[in-house]
């Protein structure tokens, strides 16, 4: 098909405004950052006058800030870790072993992505107020790798089946265990498909709203999203100011972790649709 | 399953290997997904009495009060039209862009595909109280309109007619990254020489989007849509930032009434009876969602 020079100029102008459209809003919210409150308020549109690390200042001296982001940042982490360690057995299972309720199997793990979240909400709550579990990070990781879990069993048991079993069979006949060939043999051999879940459970678990809201109450135990959905308060003001510094700084653990992990997610991600 | 019933104990061996090695996310998915999924659903038979502070058995009351609710029928039609149109919306937008990411004419290619993808990672309070700033009654918006002449920008969130369709644009933009790399994937996937084809055969452009490309696309574009609507379905973040459901109950969303009953008017089992109501509607997505994976 060729394309006249108009075509051509069209393509590379739609393109030019959607990534406007998907960027700039963004950007504009993230100036704010380092914009004065007078001038935010002044002028909606503007490059900064006068940039001021105030907002910064403030979002770290005055409140909890630091707390909050050590909370999203271990419990994340620790989403990370838990599911992998949950995920990777069961999607080596899935890859290699026949069994009885398989497909059942799958179809639970996919199914889970529709269970509504207040009944998801209303039975967990009542199990982690009898195993002391509300307000804790340890019952915010079990609930994110509930949520990670599904997806990465089945993202992995793609990334399995891409491995030769006669590598494993080989090593097994020298009297290596499944679970030693699981983790000396296929385990290096799926890095990029483990860095696939690791992102995607990170910024699942960092990114998290609904329950973060409803199980941890405390303070000092919010999470980033909490605490950003805080600043909206009951009626008054808002401060953009401190607000878009608070946004920012959660923001870019996620972003510069995206960049970094994107190859391997977006592969993980459409490989499972695609064939 | 022939070879399963010529060597059953074969079979057996290889179930007894499996078994530890899915034991672990067994334990997890029974214990914080299936065991709450029911506890949660156990709870609509109950509600919660003031007077004698107890949750007693009320059979299916709570269905009942739910059907004679003015705000529920309003929650489940803003679910219907917020569901329809956002997907939608995202479907045809991510269609678009997912062509111009695949044309061989688009320059910067690779840049172009990263920063589509940004909304994506960006975490669902930051996206809507982006859009709560850019949708304030002197924000950056109406600044913009302002500067091109309109007279009296409206006030996007406040406004009852619009509220929800502010909130819908949010979520339009925040799902178009996911849509647009699950379509470009299934584009790319396409052998050109069909579409080329179809041209020199004389089909038009519409023609052979629609009888070449979506064929070859049509699983992923069943995944995409089956996921988007049950995402959005049960979507929270933006409602709850941008307008809290309202003004009123304006923009209301099922999932934003079940929280505000089981969170706020101490109500779990009317929450819970909304979220049962949302499991239904979705359970054609997940039928079909789950079928066109397992393929």
């Amino acid at each position: 098909m060729r394309l006249s020079p108009t075509k051509r100029v069209l393509v590379n102008l739609v393109a030019l405004v959607y990534i406007v459209v998907l960027v700039f809003p963004v950007v504009l919210m993230f100036l704010n950052a380092i914009r004065t409150e007078a001038e935010i308020i002044q002028f909606p549109v503007a490059l900064p006058h006068v940039v001021t690390t105030e907002n910064f200042v403030e979002i770290f001296r005055e409140s909890s800030f630091m707390d909050n982001l050590w909370n999203s940042f271990s419990v994340s982490a620790l989403t990370v870790c838990l599911t992998i360690i949950v995920a990777a057995p069961a999607g080596y299972a899935m890859s290699r072993f026949r069994f009885r309720g398989k497909r059942l199997f799958s179809a639970w793990l996919l199914a889970t992505q529709a269970f509504p979240g207040i009944i998801m909400v209303l039975g967990v709550f009542m199990l982690f107020r009898t195993y002391g579990l509300l307000n804790t990070r340890l019952g915010l990781v079990i609930m994110h790798t509930s949520f990670s879990v599904p997806f990465s069993v089945w993202l992995l048991k793609g990334y399995f089946d891409g491995i030769p079993a006669a590598l494993e069979e080989a090593a097994m006949i020298d009297g290596c265990t499944h679970l030693a060939a699981l983790v000396r043999i296929i385990l290096p051999l799926s890095v990029p498909g483990l860095l696939a879940v690791a992102t995607f459970s990170f910024l699942l678990s960092w990114n998290e709203f609904f329950f973060s809201l409803v199980i941890n109450r405390a303070e000092r135990l919010l999470t980033l999203p909490v605490f950003l959905s805080r600043f909206l308060g009951v009626g008054g003001m808002v401060r953009w100011g401190p607000l878009s510094a608070a946004a920012l700084l959660a923001t870019i653990p996620a972003l510069v972790l995206f960049m970094l992990g994107q190859r391997y997610l977006v592969s993980g991600l459409t490989g499972g649709a695609i064939k | 399953m022939q070879a399963d019933r010529a060597a059953p104990r074969q079979r057996l061996e290889q179930e007894r290997r499996a078994l530890p090695f899915l034991l672990p996310a067994l334990g997890v998915l029974c214990l914080v997904s299936l065991y709450p999924l029911i506890q949660g659903v156990s709870r609509v038979f109950y509600a919660y009495r003031a007077l004698s502070q107890q949750n007693v058995f009320v059979g299916l009351e709570n269905f009942r009060l739910l059907f004679q609710d003015p705000t529920f029928a309003r929650a489940f039609l803003n679910s219907l039209v917020w569901v329809a149109t956002s997907v939608g919306g995202m479907f045809f937008l991510s269609y678009i862009l997912a062509t111009m990411l695949n044309s061989r004419f688009l320059r910067f290619r690779r840049i172009f595909r990263t920063l589509t993808l940004i909304p994506w990672a960006l975490p669902g309070v930051v996206v809507s109280l982006t859009w709560r700033y850019i949708f304030l009654v002197n924000g950056p918006l109406n600044t913009v309109l302002a500067a091109l002449g309109v007279a009296n920008p409206p006030s996007w969130i406040t406004d009852p007619q619009l509220a929800l369709w502010t909130c819908i644009a949010a979520n339009t933009w925040m799902g178009i990254p996911f849509v647009t790399i699950m379509l470009l994937a299934g584009l790319q996937s396409i052998d050109r020489q069909i579409v080329e084809a179809a041209a020199m055969d004389g089909a038009s452009y519409l023609q052979a989007q629609w009888h070449v490309i979506m064929p070859s696309i049509k699983q992923v574009v069943l995944i995409v849509l089956t996921l988007q609507t049950i995402w959005t379905f049960n979507s929270f973040d933006i409602v709850f930032v941008l307008t809290k459901g309202g003004p009123g109950s304006a923009s209301i969303t099922l999932p934003l009434y079940a929280y505000q009953n089981a969170f706020m008017y101490y109500q779990a089992g009317y929450g819970a009876a909304i979220g049962v109501i949302i499991l239904l509607v979705l359970v054609f997505a997940v039928v079909l969602y789950i079928r066109e994976v397992l393929q």
